[in-house]
C-alpha cells in the first residue's frame, strides 16, 4: 500500500526520500531513515519500527548496504512480511521485497536509487519512478524524488482489493550535512495527497532561503509577514 | 509567529511537544524531541542546530538551567530567540528574548512549558495552558491538541493589530523507543490546527492496527480490510 524512492544524490552527496502510501501518516514510518553522510533506508509493507535506526546504525559502523540488509534479515523473524531499501554513501543499493506482503510487490534497483512497492498496480508503477528518477541525473535531488513519486501515481499507484486506492499520506525528506533535515514536507491524510505535496513544496520552496537568513542575522530581518506580502505580490505578478 | 507547548507526562513519562505556525512545515522540526533524554524546542529566529546541542547536552547531563546558561554566552543574537527545555526530571525552563517581537512570552509549569512570538497577547499563552490542563487524565496528545486549540481559540496570532492564521501544525510524542509513537503533521492548510485534529483522530483509529501489523504481520488482515470494518462500525 506503499510506494517510495530512496536515493543518494551523485552530484552533491544529499540522501533523500519520497514516499506515497493509504496508510496515515507515512511520514512517521519514514523515522530515523536517514542520516548526513551515512545512508538512506525504508522498510515498507509490513514496517518494522526498529529497522531504520538499526540499518542507519549498521552502515555508520561501516557496513555495506549488502551487509546492513542480510544483519536485518537475521534479526527479525518476520522478514518475509517486509519490504526493505537501503544506499549507503558509496551508492551502493540493495532491496528485498518479502513474499508475504501481498498484492504485487517488488523493487527496481539502479547506481545509488531504489525504488520500491506493494500492493501496487503491477512492476510499471515501480519502473516508471525508477525511469523518471533516473531521468534527470544531473538534476536536483528534490525535484527529482518529487517526480519520481508523481510518475508512480501516474502509471496506476496502489491497487487493492476491489481496484485502486488513494495516496492519502506522503513524505518528502532531504538530508545534506548537518543532524536535521534540509527538508521535511508531509502529507498525513489527504484524498490527492501526491498532488497536495507538490503545492505545499512549491508555496515552501521560495521561503527556505528567507527563513535561513533570518535566523542567521536576525537584527538585519525582515518580518515574517513583510516577507509573506512580498512573496504573495511577487506570485501574483508572475500569474498575471 | 508560532506557538508552542512542550511537556513530560506525569503520567507516563513520554515527552511531547505540539507546535503551530504560520510558516510552511514546521513539524519539520523532529530533530527536537529526543526520547528518554528531553525536548528542545526553539523558535522565533531559530538556529537548526541548537535544538540538537541542547539535546546533547542533556544527555551528557547537564540540567537545563545551565544550559541555557550555555546557549546565552555562545550567542550574540540570544535575545532574538525563545525556546523551551525539558528533561526526564520534569526541570523546565523557558527564555524569550526581548527581540522576538510583539507579543512573546512563555510560561512555566511543573512539567510543561508554553511559549510563543508573535501572538495577539499574553491570552494566547493563558489558552495554551488553560487548554493543556483541562483534561489531566487524557492521554499526552489528546492534551496537547487541546493546548493548541486553547491558544487559537484565545486568539492565537497577531501582527500590527491583524489576526494571523496558523498554517502549519504538528504534535510528536515519544515514549521509551527511539522511534516516535505519535508523529501527526499538517504543513500546509487554511484551518490548520482544525485539520491536526482530524488528523491525529485518523491515525488514533489506526494507531493499535498499525502497531500490530508491525509486530505480528502474520496475523494482519490487510489495511483495506481493517478501514473497511473501521468504516462499517462507525455508519
Amino acid at each position: 500500500m506503499t510506494y517510495t524512492i530512496i536515493a543518494r544524490c551523485p552530484r552533491t552527496g544529499q540522501f533523500g526520500l519520497a514516499t506515497a502510501s493509504y496508510s496515515v501518516a507515512i511520514g512517521l514510518y519514514c523515522d530515523g531513515a536517514i542520516r548526513s553522510n551515512t545512508g538512506v533506508t525504508v522498510t515498507q509493507g509490513f514496517p518494522y519500527p526498529r529497522n531504520n535506526r538499526l540499518a542507519i546504525n549498521l552502515l555508520a559502523q561501516g557496513f555495506t548496504a549488502q551487509h546492513a540488509l542480510k544483519q536485518l534479515a537475521g534479526s527479525d523473524p518476520d522478514f518475509d512480511y517486509r519490504q526493505i531499501g537501503i544506499v549507503d554513501r558509496n551508492a551502493n543499493a540493495v532491496a528485498h521485497s518479502g513474499t508475504k506482503i501481498g498484492g504485487w510487490c517488488g523493487h527496481r534497483i539502479g547506481e545509488g536509487y531504489v525504488a520500491l512497492g506493494s500492493t501496487l498496480t503491477g512492476q510499471k508503477v515501480v519502473d516508471a519512478i525508477a525511469s523518471r528518477f533516473a531521468a534527470d541525473a544531473k538534476g536536483d535531488l528534490v525535484d527529482r524524488l518529487l517526480s519520481a513519486l508523481e510518475a508512480g501515481r501516474d502509471a496506476g499507484g496502489i491497487k487493492g482489493a476491489n481496484g485502486r486506492l488513494p495516496e492519502r499520506s506522503v513524505a518528502l525528506v532531504i538530508y545534506s550535512k548537518h543532524d536535521f533535515n534540509d527538508i521535511d514536507i508531509r502529507v498525513d491524510l489527504h484524498d490527492k495527497a501526491v498532488d497536495e505535496l507538490r503545492r505545499i513544496y512549491e508555496d515552501y520552496k521560495p521561503s527556505i532561503a528567507y527563513y535561513d537568513e533570518r535566523a542567521r542575522n536576525p537584527r538585519n530581518a525582515i518580518p515574517a509577514m513583510e516577507f509573506a506580502d512580498m512573496l504573495k505580490n511577487q506570485q501574483a505578478k508572475e500569474t498575471t | 509567529m508560532t506557538y508552542s507547548i512542550i511537556a513530560r507526562c506525569p503520567q507516563s513519562g513520554r515527552f511531547g511537544v505540539g507546535s503551530t505556525t504560520f510558516s510552511i512545515a514546521c513539524g519539520r522540526r523532529n530533530e527536537s524531541v529526543r526520547p528518554n533524554v528531553g525536548i528542545s524546542k526553539s523558535q522565533a529566529f531559530y538556529l537548526r542546530y541548537v535544538d540538537p546541542l541542547a539535546l546533547n547536552l542533556l544527555s551528557q547531563g547537564f540540567t537545563p538551567r545551565q544550559i541555557m546558561n550555555t546557549l546565552a554566552a555562545d550567542d550574540p543574537d540570544y535575545d532574538y530567540r525563545q525556546f523551551g527545555i525539558i528533561d526526564r526530571e520534569n526541570n523546565v525552563v523557558a527564555h524569550t528574548g526581548p527581540g522576538c517581537g510583539k507579543w512573546a512570552g512563555h510560561k512555566v509549569g511543573p512539567y510543561y512549558a508554553a511559549y510563543g512570538n508573535g501572538l495577539a497577547g499574553p491570552q494566547t499563552v493563558e489558552g495554551i495552558v488553560n487548554g493543556f490542563l483541562r483534561h489531566p487524565e487524557k492521554p499526552l496528545e489528546y492534551r496537547l491538541l487541546e493546548a493548541l486549540e486553547g491558544g487559537r481559540d484565545a486568539g492565537g496570532q497577531a501582527s500590527n493589530g491583524k489576526h494571523r492564521p496558523e498554517r502549519s501544525a504538528w504534535i510528536r510524542v515519544v515514549d521509551r523507543l527511539d522511534n516516535p509513537q505519535i508523529d501527526v503533521r499538517v504543513d500546509l492548510h487554511d484551518k490548520t490546527v482544525a485539520e491536526l485534529r482530524r488528523v491525529l483522530e485518523e491515525f488514533k483509529r489506526c494507531e493499535q492496527y498499525y502497531r500490530e501489523r508491525s509486530l505480528k504481520p502474520r496475523d494482519a488482515v490487510s489495511e483495506e480490510e481493517f478501514v473497511a470494518g473501521l468504516n462499517a462500525k462507525a455508519a
